[in-house]
């Protein structure tokens, strides 16, 4: 069993994992920023026009996901790395509150969050390249910003191969 | 309930959880999608499988768009529209690299992966960008 991040089990899975993820995404029409804003719409609850779709995706994601890692708890290595990679950061802080309220935003401006965004590049709608390259750029200058916020240093950024 | 769809809405929700379950159980790596692009510019980490993984990702939209088409709400022909003009969706997307850079993860980080952990830190980032952009589409009247 090779743990290299270049062997061929490593990146198969990782194929296979972005695959389902986009399929997904599209079988469920995530991928259509209007159906998600009619979610976001709680305002519609009453006159009927609410979507709910958006939970009816990620409840079953959810609980897929607590599933795997109920099955992780009894694995010592995931099969192709030497180790599970859990988040450094566990603190409720400010940049996480920050950042969530920045996102909140974003999102409900244009029911459009990164893996859809990404997922959209097989449709090319309209300004989507706008979108996309606003959001890269977002992501980028937020890596300083969190940076200047917390005095630790990012394991992340810095960790060895 | 317009376009409201329970099945194909819980079928793909059920391929999103296997997918973050896959990437977990195989490679020990969380499905967050903000993390996985976030990071292929300002890393020393591997690229290789963040790069697969959202070219992967990319592909089966399309491949589902061509298997199934009609999912789509407008039909076959239509891909999906964005909302809103170039400068309302560039300042939109900059917001959203942002805040999920600074907050560390997003719908996928925090809500699949992170409430699939019953992280704390992932309700409370979870619960704050949900209410904050229900917040907003009532605020913008876009819908």
């Amino acid at each position: 069993m090779s743990t290299s991040y270049r062997s061929s089990g490593y990146l198969v899975t990782a194929a296979l994992s972005g695959g389902l993820f986009g399929l997904g995404l599209y079988v469920s029409q995530m991928t259509d920023p209007m159906k998600v804003l009619r979610f976001l719409d709680v305002g519609a609850i009453a006159s009927g026009g609410w979507d709910p779709s958006l939970a009816f995706v990620i409840g079953p994601a959810i609980i897929v996901s607590f599933i795997a890692n109920h099955v992780s708890n009894g694995m010592t290595a995931p099969l192709f790395n030497g180790r599970f990679h859990l988040p450094d950061f566990t603190a409720i802080d400010a940049p996480l509150v920050l950042g969530a309220v920045l996102f909140g935003i974003g999102w409900g401006m244009s029911g459009i969050c990164p893996g859809p965004a990404i997922a959209l590049i097989a449709f090319l709608p309209e300004n989507l390249l706008v979108f996309l390259v606003a959001m890269f750029a977002g992501s980028f200058a937020g890596t300083f910003v969190l940076k200047r916020m917390t005095r630790r240093p990012r394991h992340r950024l810095t960790e060895p191969v | 309930m317009e376009s409201f769809a329970p099945v194909p809405a819980t079928i793909g929700g059920l391929l999103i959880g296997l997918a973050a379950a896959i990437l977990w159980l195989g490679n020990g790596r969380i499905a967050g999608v903000s993390g996985i692009f976030g990071r292929i510019l300002v890393s020393v980490e591997p690229v290789r499988w963040r790069i697969t993984f959202l070219v992967a990702m990319i592909a089966a939209a399309g491949l589902g768009a061509l298997v199934f088409p009609g999912l789509m709400a407008d039909g076959a022909a239509a891909a999906p529209k964005l909302i809103g003009d170039p400068l309302w969706l560039a300042v939109a997307g900059g917001l959203t690299g942002l805040g999920t850079s600074i907050g560390n993860g997003c719908t996928s980080g925090h809500g699949v992966c992170g409430l699939g952990r019953l992280s704390l830190r992932s309700a409370v980032a979870v619960a704050v960008f949900f209410l904050v952009a229900m917040l907003t589409v009532a605020a913008t009247g876009i819908v």
